[in-house]
């Protein structure tokens, strides 16, 4: 980033910048208060005032001299290195001084402490910038340390908070309670004493069968050295999966849950992104409503909806086929909850993958004489492989953190996400649910780890902007017809569901006295709708804030050259990938006393949704930013206009869409969210997904049918709005281009 | 550059200004009976009094798990309902605060004499089970008269009971086991009905829900849970064991310390008043014994006199120590064997 060009003047004018942040430092510090008593934080305790703080704490002294002092160097006629170093000296002590007296006092930290946490921060970034140890102006070096600090406090803080609790027990290290934990049947039993068979060596000889098969196989074949590797690699991989499916617990029923999921709803999503790219056949074009769908209702009303139809009063078990089974509850109807509600996210991954296979490549394999076979194998399979691996971990990540449905219709079964939630919410003992979230956070980077091995380091660039010859070749018409059968089966069974959910609502008694009623939505009245409206009120306050702070990152690990740049991103995509149930006891384990104390505030749900969904934001803009010509910010720099004018005239218009699509998903995730949040909801903070919850596991399904067709109705209604004004700025945008 | 900075700053302070500001003039409940009643109570309390009313709908283990992780913080005024073993531990863990009603004297006798003053009894309620007989006709088996009898292997498959975990109604289940046949003899009983467990439910109120519907035959729940559902028309009926059952003193506890105390005490009294408790059936589709002996008592409630219940002691088996311990046993010995 080009610095701005700076112009010798006789007196140097006050730095304004400097000037205004040691100002706010400085009335905060003496008027705003330190610390509050209770969960208000907006609450304004007199006594908690710098001015009458000022009598007994030499922190808060000190830290009143020092915000003077940022002023002073403002003002003082002094070159901009100069005051580079005096601000670097005054931000870096600030700050000091000021974490100093919040952790010595150890107080809920007030608003005031707040706001001089963040002056100070801005006025270290403006020395950095002013020194010229960073090679950017004020505003881009502040916001590196302010970007910084949120995501080392809701992010990084948790998660270490996390690891903590499952070593640490009452303030000693001890591996006794990992181990206690581990040993627990309940989190895996491989051999169970409780059954007259050795499952272990059942699985030992599966495992050995299966890779001498296929070493065999590949022997025959006549790859020697393939055949040992490969050999090895298929037993251990097989035994593992046979132990876990012969042993018991939560870790068994999760990883075999997220690996089922994963690859089924992996293939349906590739399955359908052929369709929707390649078919000749007009149902391509109901795609795009049904994969929009299961997205914008929280996963578990497909559950509530398992129950309606194929419970063992379920209407097409039961009233149609006659059948009175209760195999859908256990993890078969977990399955294919999910994998009902996660196929769109394979599908929308996976769609722009196929979008970006460029035909002409399959055609010159043909036409080489490549055989059909030969080119899938060599061609298509190697380009499609790093999309389907980031699609199988998406829904894998997501299975594993899912709660809602292993509760609902789990059978009572344990998977690690409940048991999370039975520790920490059920017995509070935040050092076993500690343990069960390392273990998930564990399996989750094994996935990762295992994707990243997979797709290795090779990528196949596409895109190359040069404008390809070959149309999309149109699938084979079997497979054409095919698929289409498969997703139209998935469709109808997406309109049951959501229509038993729908008719539900104004049934008296699902299976047994189907007679219309308004009384369940009558029902809703005060706490449905109470509800109803924090969710989308706190949803709304989120949605902003995580789409502002996650452009800001974006932009600022694309274009902007700081030390530490690889490790904000990499720690901000933290949240994405950590399972919520686990960033949710982080945040209870993290935020529930102390200096950071926010339990049961409604700010503590807005920061989990700012920080969960921010991610969004930072892929959307960091795609959106790559496209732009740094040459458009370089002559806006070159004009003398500082970064935040060239990032609100000439950025952000730029990349205005994918803002604007970041917004809609963080609210909608915001809403639909449960793993996370199911641990920080408080009286006045329930949210419609909790409640939701509670109705159906309470039995009130009627009840939470209703709030469920309304959560559905409502979601579809706000995406609609959202996407007739996006296309209303969208014609705006280019009628100004062409004016 | 300042402007964006600014704008950013004033919309997070001015979301978290409004999201934190709250109402003068509320209480804040836990909650721990069927959803329908918190429901009730919350539309009622408001037009009784003034006061706005929010609550958090948590199963009784689930709100003692609760008051503990906030002990420096609490955000509760009052906790109402759930079974009373949690609400003894949470006053002997210093979490509720003793409090007298005025309408204390009118209360009855049997309730206020077993808990001892830890907690105010709201209502009482008998455990038993929800049956549905036409299930178990379809598989030929007899309805069972006894717990001896769930442990049959002809029942597998077929009977649900609440998590002791989350729920008080499960822990109930487990004490009044305990206490009819002793603790070995009791683990012994659960681990062979262990094996006939369709599911273990997070909330009390649910295998009602599942044996009305058919997903079991057996649901062990409270009576009064079991009347909800054959009072909504599911073809079940309900019972108890005739080997002896347990029951509940429902509790209503003023958490200590809450800085609302006034209108925590303007609930409680109000909680305990005629009209308030016939919410519950009226309203709430929950069948307790109201605890006040004012309240009229509709004739479909069950009531001790129809049962063989047995003499539960509160105070031992209320006890976080044996409480706890009964739990963990429960989830480290059986919730684990295989089925």
């Amino acid at each position: 980033m080009a610095r701005t060009l700076s112009v010798p003047v006789a007196r140097p004018a006050p730095n304004i910048t400097l000037l205004t942040w040691g100002g706010i430092a400085l009335c905060s510090a003496l008027l705003l208060p330190w610390f509050r008593q209770g969960r208000e934080i907006f609450s304004f305790l007199p006594a908690a005032m710098g001015l009458v703080l000022l009598r007994d704490s030499p922190w808060v002294i000190g830290v009143v001299i020092l915000a003077t002092l940022a002023v002073t160097v403002a003002l003082l006629p002094r070159g901009e290195a100069e005051r580079g170093r005096g601000a670097l000296a005054v931000g870096a002590l600030g700050l000091l001084l000021t974490t100093g007296e919040l952790h010595l006092a150890g107080r809920p930290f007030g608003v005031g402490a707040a706001i001089v946490v963040l002056s100070f921060l801005a006025v270290l970034g403006t020395g950095l910038a002013l020194s010229g140890m960073l090679r950017v102006d004020a505003f881009l070096a502040g916001s590196v340390l302010w970007m910084s600090a949120f995501v080392f406090i809701f992010i990084l803080f948790p998660l270490w908070t996390v690891l903590k609790a499952s070593v640490v027990v009452d303030g000693r290290l001890t591996l006794g309670f990992v181990e206690a934990t581990l040993r627990a049947p309940n989190f895996l039993l491989v051999n169970n004493p409780a059954t007259p068979r050795n499952e272990t060596q059942i699985a030992a000889l599966v495992g050995v069968t299966a890779g001498v098969l296929v070493g065999g196989a590949l022997v025959v074949a006549g790859r020697r050295w393939r055949a040992v590797a490969w050999g090895i690699a298929v037993s251990t991989g097989t035994f593992v999966l046979a132990a876990l499916y012969l042993g018991f617990g939560a870790v068994r029923n999760s990883v075999l849950l997220a690996i089922a999921v994963g690859v089924v709803s992996t293939a349906l999503g590739f399955l359908f992104a052929l369709l929707s790219e390649r078919s000749r056949l007009p149902t391509r074009r109901l795609l795009g409503p049904f994969s929009i769908l299961p997205i914008i209702t929280p996963p578990f009303v497909l559950g509530l909806a398992m129950i309606f139809l194929f419970g063992r009063r379920g209407f097409i078990t039961y009233q149609v086929l006659g059948i009175s089974t209760n195999i859908f509850f256990g993890p078969l109807g977990v399955a294919i909850a999910q994998i009902l509600a996660y196929t769109p996210i394979a599908y929308l991954v996976l769609q722009g993958v196929v979008q970006a296979m460029d035909a002409s490549m399959e055609e010159a394999a043909e036409t080489l004489g490549a055989s059909r076979w030969h080119t899938l194998r060599t061609v298509t399979w190697p380009l499609a492989r790093p999309g389907l691996a980031n699609a199988f971990l998406l829904v894998a990540i997501e299975s594993l953190a899912d709660f809602g449905n292993p509760i609902i219709i789990g059978g009572g079964v344990p998977y690690l996400a409940t048991e999370v939630f039975f520790a920490i919410i059920g017995r509070f003992n935040p050092n076993e649910a500690a343990v069960y979230g390392v273990g998930l956070l564990f399996l989750t980077l094994l996935i990762f780890f295992i994707q990243r091995r997979w797709i290795g380091r090779r990528f196949y660039v596409t895109v190359t902007g040069r404008p390809s010859a070959a149309t999309p070749r149109p699938l084979p018409a079997w497979i054409d017809y095919g698929v289409s059968t498969i997703f139209l089966i998935w469709m109808a069974l997406l309109i049951a569901l959501y229509g038993s959910v729908f008719v539900g609502s104004v049934t008296k008694l699902w299976g047994f006295d189907y007679t219309f009623t308004l009384q369940h939505l009558r029902d809703l009245s005060p706490q449905g709708w109470q509800v109803f409206r924090t969710s989308a009120k706190l949803s709304a306050y989120a949605a902003v804030p995580s789409v502002l702070v996650g452009f800001l990152i974006g932009y600022l690990v694309t274009r902007v050259d700081f030390p530490g740049r690889g490790a904000l991103e990499l720690s901000s995509m933290l949240s994405f990938a950590v399972p919520g149930t686990v960033m949710g006891i982080g945040y209870i384990l993290a935020f529930n006393q102390g200096v950071l104390f926010l339990t049961g505030t409604e700010a503590i749900i807005i920061l989990a949704f700012v920080f969960r969904n921010m991610p969004v934001g930072i892929r959307a803009s960091v795609a959106a930013i790559q496209q732009i010509d740094r040459s458009l910010e370089e002559a806006s720099t070159m004009l003398r206009a500082n970064s935040v004018i060239t990032l609100r005239r000439i950025v952000m218009p730029l990349v205005r869409s994918a803002l604007f699509s970041g917004l809609t998903f963080s609210f909608v995730r915001a809403m639909t969210a449960v793993s996370q949040v199911i641990f920080l909801i408080s009286a006045g903070t329930n949210l419609a997904t909790t409640q939701l919850l509670s109705y159906v596991e309470t039995g009130r399904l009627g009840r939470g049918a209703a709030l469920a067709s309304v959560l559905t109705l409502f979601m579809v209604a706000v995406i609609l709005a959202l996407y007739a004004m996006n296309r209303r700025l969208d014609t705006r945008a280019a009628e100004v281009v062409t004016a | 550059m300042r402007r964006v900075m600014v704008s950013v700053v004033v919309v997070m302070l001015a979301s978290f200004g409004v999201a934190s500001a709250a109402p003068a003039g509320k209480v804040t409940i836990l909650c721990s009976p069927n959803p329908p009643w918190c429901d009730a109570v919350k539309a009622e309390f408001p037009k009784a009094t003034g006061i706005a009313l929010e609550f958090l709908r948590l199963s009784s283990g689930e709100a003692l798990a609760r008051l503990r992780a906030e002990r420096q913080n609490p955000s509760f005024d009052v906790w109402f309902g759930g079974t009373g073993d949690p609400h003894v531990v949470a006053n002997e863990d210093g979490l509720t605060e003793i409090y007298r009603p005025r309408a204390w004297d009118d209360l009855r006798p049997e309730l206020r004499e077993a808990v001892a003053g830890k907690y105010i009894p709201l209502y009482a309620g008998i455990l038993g089970w929800a049956i549905n007989e036409r299930l178990l006709k379809e598989k030929g088996l007899p309805v069972p008269r006894t717990w001896l009898e769930l442990a049959d292997p002809k029942y597998k498959g077929l009977i649900a009971h609440p998590n002791p975990n989350t729920s008080g109604t499960g822990y109930t289940l487990i004490a009044t086991l305990v206490q009819i046949y002793g603790e070995q003899e009791a683990f012994e009983l659960l681990k062979r009905i262990h094996r006939n467990i369709a599911e273990y439910t997070r909330s009390g109120p649910a295998p009602a829900l599942l044996a009305g519907r058919g997903e079991v035959a057996i649901g062990i729940t409270f009576v009064h849970d079991a009347l909800d559902h054959v009072l909504k028309g599911f073809p079940i009926v309900y019972g108890a064991p005739r080997d002896g059952t347990g029951y509940e003193i429902g509790g209503l506890s003023l958490i200590k310390a809450t800085p609302n105390r006034v209108n925590a005490i303007a609930f409680i009294e109000w909680a305990l008043t005629p009209a308030a408790q016939v919410l519950n059936a009226e309203r709430g589709e929950s069948y307790q014994i109201p605890s006040n002996t004012k309240t009229p008592v509709p004739r479909i409630i069950p009531r001790f006199q129809d049962f063989k219940v047995i003499k539960y002691d509160f105070l031992k088996y209320g006890r976080a120590a044996v409480r706890d311990g009964l739990v963990q046993k429960w989830t480290r010995e059986i919730s684990t064997l295989p089925k």
